[in-house]
C-alpha cells in the first residue's frame, strides 16, 4: 500500500469524525481494511486525530455538546470497524477506567462523553452505565484493579451517593484515583469528599475530560 | 283510588304520569328534569320557578309564602314554584333556563371550555321539627331524616368536628339549618340559617416558583378573588430537585418546606376571603395542583423516591385529606382534593392543564408543553396521549443566563434586531430603563441572533461582522443588546456565547422531547401547540418557532392558555366528573421516559441547532422568517 493512499485514508477518517460524517467514516474505514492498511493506525491516526481536533474546536467553542455527540457517534462507527482487526499485542493499555452514573440517576450524556475521551486517550473503559448500585463501583473497581474511578450524577438528590462510594473506595481500593463529574457537583464538594478531580457540568465534560486524561496521563508516566 | 294525570316537561319534552297531588319538583326529578331547588322545598330560595304552558287550572292555589317569593324573585305571568305546585289534572310545564339545573360556566381565561358544575361539596337547607318528650331522636338522626325526606339523601356520615358543634348550631338556630354534604356521604359543615347560596372552594396551583389560589364561589364557577405569592420555600432552594435535597439531608427539613408551604396557603386564603367578605371558615374545599415534587412536599409524604431513579411517586391517583390534618384554615370538617399524578415529573399540575385543555376529545393532533425548569410535554388527541419530561433547565426563564431576571420593571421584553444594521431595538416592562432580560426577552434575543446572522445554527457567534455590538470579551463572544448609558445598572446588558449555549440546551431538550413523542405515535408534524403556563402568555410565538423551541407548525396554530394548571384547579373544585375524568387521564396517557430512550441522545443533539440540525422537519421555517422581516 502506497504512502499516499494512507495518508488519504487518514484523511479521510479524520475528517469523517471531525465533520461526523458516519457514512465517510465508513467508507474510509472498510476501505483501509480492503487495501489491508493496519487498523491500529487507521484508529489513532485517523480516528482518534479525527476527535482531538474535535476536542480542540471544543475548547475554542467552536463545537458544542451537539456537535461532539455527532462526532463521538462518526467515531464509533470507524471503531465497530477497525476495532476487531486490531491485534492483541498492539494495544497499550495506559489505564484502567470504572466509569458510571450513580444510583437513582439515568441522565448519562455527560458520562457517555467522558468515557469516549477516556477511550480517545488509549484508556480501557469498564463502562458500568446509568443507574449503577453504589456497591458496584467499589466491586467493579477491585475486579478491574482500576486505576480511576469515575462518578457522574445529573441530579443533586443522587450526588449525595458519591460521598458513600467515595469512602467506600477510598477504604477498599485506596490506590484508585475516584473523578467525579455532573452539573450539581461543584468544586467544593469534589473537595470535600476527597476526590481526585471533578467536572463542573455536562457542558463542560469533554473539555474537563481531556483535562482530566491530560493530567492522569502525565501523573501515569510519571509513576512509572 | 286516586287517578293519574299527565305533565310534559318543555323544552325537552320529557313526561310522565302521577298520582293526583303530586309536586312539580317531584315529578320533574322522576323523570329525570333538571330543576334547581337549593332550599328544597323550604319556600326560601324561590329557584324552582317554572312556567305553566297548560293547565293552570289544574294547580294547587298560591300560598302567600309563595307569592311572596315570586314577587321577590320578579317573576311573570302563569310562574309557580315547582317544589309546592301540586297538579290535579294534565299540565305542560316550561322550565326556564334560570331554574334548570346542572349549571355550565363557560372559561375565557386562555382556556375555552365549558363545565358542567357539580362541585363535590353541596349545601341543603334544613328546617328541623323541634324535638319534644315524644319525638326524642338524636340531633344526627334528626338531620338525617330531614335530608331523606327532603333531598332522598340516604347514607351519609358526619365529621367529628361538626358533630361536636352540632347540638348548639341546632338550637341557636331555632333548628334552621344548612348542612354542607362532600361526595353525597359525609357532613363536613351545619351553619346557622339558609346560607345555601353562599358555597366557597379554593382551587391552589403549587408551583415551584409561584403560588396561586383562587377563591371560587362553588355554585357558579366564578372566581370571586385571586392571590398570589411566591413560594416560601424558595429560602430552601430555588428549584424542586435542591428543595427536596434539603429534604433528604435535615431530618426536620421535609417538615420545614411543608410548614412553609402550609403558612403560605393559610395567608392566600386570608387574603382573599378578606377581599371577598367571608370568613376563612366558610371556604369548605380546596383543590390542589402541582408538580410531583410539590405535591408530596405539601403532603407532607418523603419526597426523595422521586428524586431517584425509577422516580416512583408515593401514588398515582387523586387523594382527599382533611384539611386540618395538614394545617389548612378552611372549615373544620372540609377535605383537600389533590389531583392525580401522571407518571414521576409528570404531575398533578400537568393533569390539570389536560383537564382544562382536554387533547383526548380532540381529533387534531395536539401538543401541550408547558415551558419550566422541568417542562412537559404531551402529545396526542382522542386516540392516544404520550407525555414526557424534559429537562430544560432554568434559562429560559432567566436562571443561568448572565443578565437574565424575572419578568419585572425595567426586564427587557422584547427584542427585534435589523439585520442590515444589526442594531436592536428592544421593550421593558414598564418601560423603564433595561436591569436584565426576562423569559421572553431571551427567546426573542435568541431567535433575533440567529436571524440577523449574528448566531449561526449551531449556536457559533460569527465574529466576522461589522458591528460594535458584537464583540469578543477576553475570548467570549457576545452581543450588546443595550449601551451602559441606556441601563439602570451601568453597564452593557449583554447576550453571551454561553447564554446562547444554554438557551440551546433548554431548548433542544423541550424540541427532543417533542420530536420523540412524534415518533411514538408515528406523526410527522403536529395540527396544534398549546403552551401552558404563565410563561406562555408572554412569550413570541414567531421567536419560538424561529429558534425551534417547539415542533414545525403554522404559528397561528400556537395557542397560549396561560395558567391551565390553575384552571385545571378550579375545574375539579365545580365538577365531579372531571375530578373522575382527571384519574382516568392519569392513567391512561403513556409515559415515555427521555433519559432512558434510545434516540434521545441523537434528538438532543439535532435539536440544539436553530431550528434542528434536521432540516426538513422545519418546513414553514423559510417562511416564518419572511414573516417576522416583514412585521
Amino acid at each position: 500500500m502506497d504512502e499516499e493512499k494512507r495518508k488519504d485514508i487518514l484523511e479521510r477518517l479524520k475528517n469523517g469524525v471531525v465533520e461526523f460524517d458516519e457514512d465517510m467514516v465508513r467508507e474510509a474505514a472498510q476501505e483501509a481494511l480492503d487495501v489491508g492498511m493496519d487498523a491500529l493506525d487507521a484508529i489513532m491516526n485517523g480516528l482518534v486525530a479525527g476527535m482531538e481536533e474535535v476536542g480542540e474546536l471544543f475548547d475554542k467553542g467552536e463545537y458544542f455538546v451537539p456537535e461532539v455527540l455527532m462526532c463521538a457517534d462518526a467515531l464509533y462507527a470507524g471503531l465497530d470497524i477497525l476495532k476487531p482487526h486490531v491485534k492483541k499485542e498492539d494495544i497499550k493499555v495506559s489505564g484502567q477506567v470504572v466509569i458510571g452514573v450513580v444510583e437513582g440517576d439515568v441522565h448519562d450524556i455527560g458520562k457517555n462523553l467522558v468515557k469516549m475521551m477516556f477511550e480517545v486517550a488509549g484508556f480501557e473503559v469498564i463502562d458500568l452505565g446509568k443507574d449503577v448500585p453504589l456497591e458496584k463501583f467499589v466491586e467493579e473497581s477491585l475486579n478491574a484493579n482500576a486505576d480511576i474511578v469515575a462518578l457522574s450524577a445529573m441530579m443533586t438528590t443522587t450526588m449525595l451517593g458519591m460521598p458513600k462510594v467515595i469512602e467506600m473506595i477510598r477504604e477498599k481500593n485506596p490506590n484508585a484515583k475516584i473523578l467525579i463529574g455532573g452539573a450539581p457537583v461543584s468544586k467544593e464538594s469534589a473537595e470535600k469528599w476527597g476526590a481526585d478531580g471533578w467536572a463542573p457540568d455536562a457542558t463542560n465534560a469533554v473539555k474537563e475530560a481531556i483535562n482530566m486524561v491530560r493530567g492522569l496521563k502525565k501523573e501515569v508516566m510519571g509513576e512509572e | 283510588m286516586t287517578s293519574k294525570h299527565k305533565i310534559i316537561f318543555q323544552p325537552e319534552g320529557k313526561r310522565g304520569e302521577f298520582e293526583e297531588g303530586t309536586t312539580i319538583l317531584d315529578a320533574a326529578r322522576e323523570v329525570g328534569v333538571d330543576i334547581e331547588a337549593i332550599c328544597g322545598g323550604k319556600l326560601t330560595c324561590g329557584k324552582c320557578q317554572v312556567i305553566i304552558e297548560q293547565g293552570m287550572e289544574n294547580l294547587s292555589p298560591v300560598t302567600d309564602d309563595e307569592k311572596r317569593l315570586l314577587d321577590k324573585r320578579k317573576a311573570g305571568k302563569n310562574y309557580r314554584l315547582a317544589c309546592v305546585t301540586k297538579f290535579y289534572g294534565d299540565v305542560v310545564v316550561y322550565v326556564p333556563e334560570e331554574s334548570r339545573g346542572g349549571e355550565q360556566i363557560i372559561l375565557k381565561e386562555g382556556v375555552e371550555l365549558s363545565v358542567a358544575i357539580n362541585p363535590a361539596v353541596k349545601k341543603y337547607y334544613l328546617e328541623l321539627p323541634k324535638p319534644h318528650l315524644k319525638d326524642d331522636l338524636g340531633d344526627f338522626e334528626r338531620v338525617l331524616a330531614a335530608l331523606k325526606e327532603d333531598y332522598k339523601i340516604e347514607n351519609v356520615e358526619i365529621d367529628y368536628e361538626v358533630l361536636k358543634k352540632m347540638p348548639d348550631v341546632l338550637r341557636d338556630a331555632d333548628w334552621k339549618v344548612t348542612v354542607s354534604i362532600w361526595n353525597d356521604r359525609e357532613i363536613i359543615d351545619i351553619q346557622p340559617g339558609y346560607r345555601v347560596e353562599e358555597s366557597y372552594g379554593l382551587a391552589v396551583d403549587i408551583g415551584t416558583t409561584t403560588v396561586v389560589g383562587y377563591l371560587t364561589d362553588l355554585r357558579t364557577g366564578k372566581v370571586l378573588a385571586v392571590d398570589s405569592m411566591m413560594n416560601p420555600q424558595v429560602t430552601y432552594g430555588e428549584d424542586v430537585m435542591s428543595r427536596i435535597t434539603y429534604a433528604m439531608q435535615y431530618e426536620d427539613g421535609l417538615e420545614k418546606l411543608n410548614e412553609k408551604i402550609v403558612d403560605g396557603l393559610n395567608k392566600i386564603l386570608e387574603n382573599v376571603c378578606r377581599e371577598a367578605g367571608i370568613s376563612t371558615d366558610e371556604v369548605s374545599e380546596m383543590t390542589v395542583v402541582g408538580n410531583t415534587g410539590m405535591h408530596h412536599i405539601f403532603l407532607k409524604i418523603n419526597p426523595q423516591h422521586i428524586a431517584i431513579a425509577p422516580y416512583v411517586p408515593a401514588l398515582h391517583r387523586s387523594h382527599d385529606v382533611k384539611a386540618r390534618d395538614l394545617g389548612l384554615n378552611i372549615t373544620k370538617g372540609g377535605y383537600v382534593h389533590v389531583l392525580p399524578i401522571e407518571a414521576g415529573w409528570v404531575g398533578a399540575d400537568n393533569v390539570a392543564v389536560l383537564i382544562a385543555t382536554e387533547p383526548y376529545n380532540q381529533d387534531e393532533m395536539c401538543l401541550v408543553i408547558d415551558i419550566g425548569t422541568n417542562g412537559e410535554i404531551v402529545l396526542g388527541n382522542k386516540e392516544k396521549l404520550v407525555s414526557c419530561s424534559a429537562a430544560a433547565g432554568p434559562a429560559l426563564e432567566g436562571a443561568h443566563i448572565k443578565h437574565g431576571m424575572r419578568a419585572a420593571t425595567g426586564a427587557i421584553e422584547k427584542i427585534r434586531i435589523d439585520p442590515e444594521t444589526l442594531e436592536p431595538e428592544y421593550r421593558t416592562i414598564g418601560n423603564a430603563p433595561p436591569r436584565g432580560i426576562c423569559g421572553s426577552g431571551i427567546i426573542d434575543a435568541a431567535a433575533e441572533l440567529y436571524r440577523a446572522g449574528i448566531v449561526k445554527k449551531n449556536g457559533r457567534f460569527n465574529l466576522d461582522l461589522d458591528s460594535p455590538r458584537v464583540r469578543e470579551v477576553d475570548g467570549n463572544p457576545e452581543y450588546v443588546i443595550a449601551w451602559a448609558d441606556e441601563t439602570a445598572i451601568g453597564h452593557d446588558i449583554v447576550m453571551t456565547q454561553k447564554d446562547i449555549r444554554e438557551i440551546q440546551l433548554a431548548k433542544g431538550a423541550m424540541c427532543a422531547g417533542a420530536h420523540i413523542l412524534m415518533k411514538e405515535l408515528g406523526v410527522e408534524h403536529v395540527d396544534r401547540v398549546i403552551v401552558a403556563g404563565a410563561f406562555g402568555n408572554y412569550i413570541d410565538k414567531m421567536s419560538a418557532l424561529i429558534i425551534g423551541l417547539v415542533p414545525d407548525v403554522p404559528v397561528e396554530r400556537i395557542e397560549s392558555v396561560g395558567n391551565a394548571a390553575g384552571v385545571g384547579a378550579r375545574i375539579a373544585l365545580i365538577s365531579r366528573e372531571k375530578r373522575e375524568e382527571a384519574n382516568r387521564i392519569a392513567r391512561n396517557v403513556e409515559h415515555i421516559k427521555l433519559a432512558v430512550h434510545p434516540s434521545f441522545e441523537k434528538e438532543f443533539s439535532m435539536a440544539m441547532y436553530f431550528p434542528h440540525m434536521d432540516k426538513k422537519r422545519y418546513p414553514g421555517h423559510k417562511e416564518i422568517l419572511e414573516l417576522r422581516g416583514a412585521e
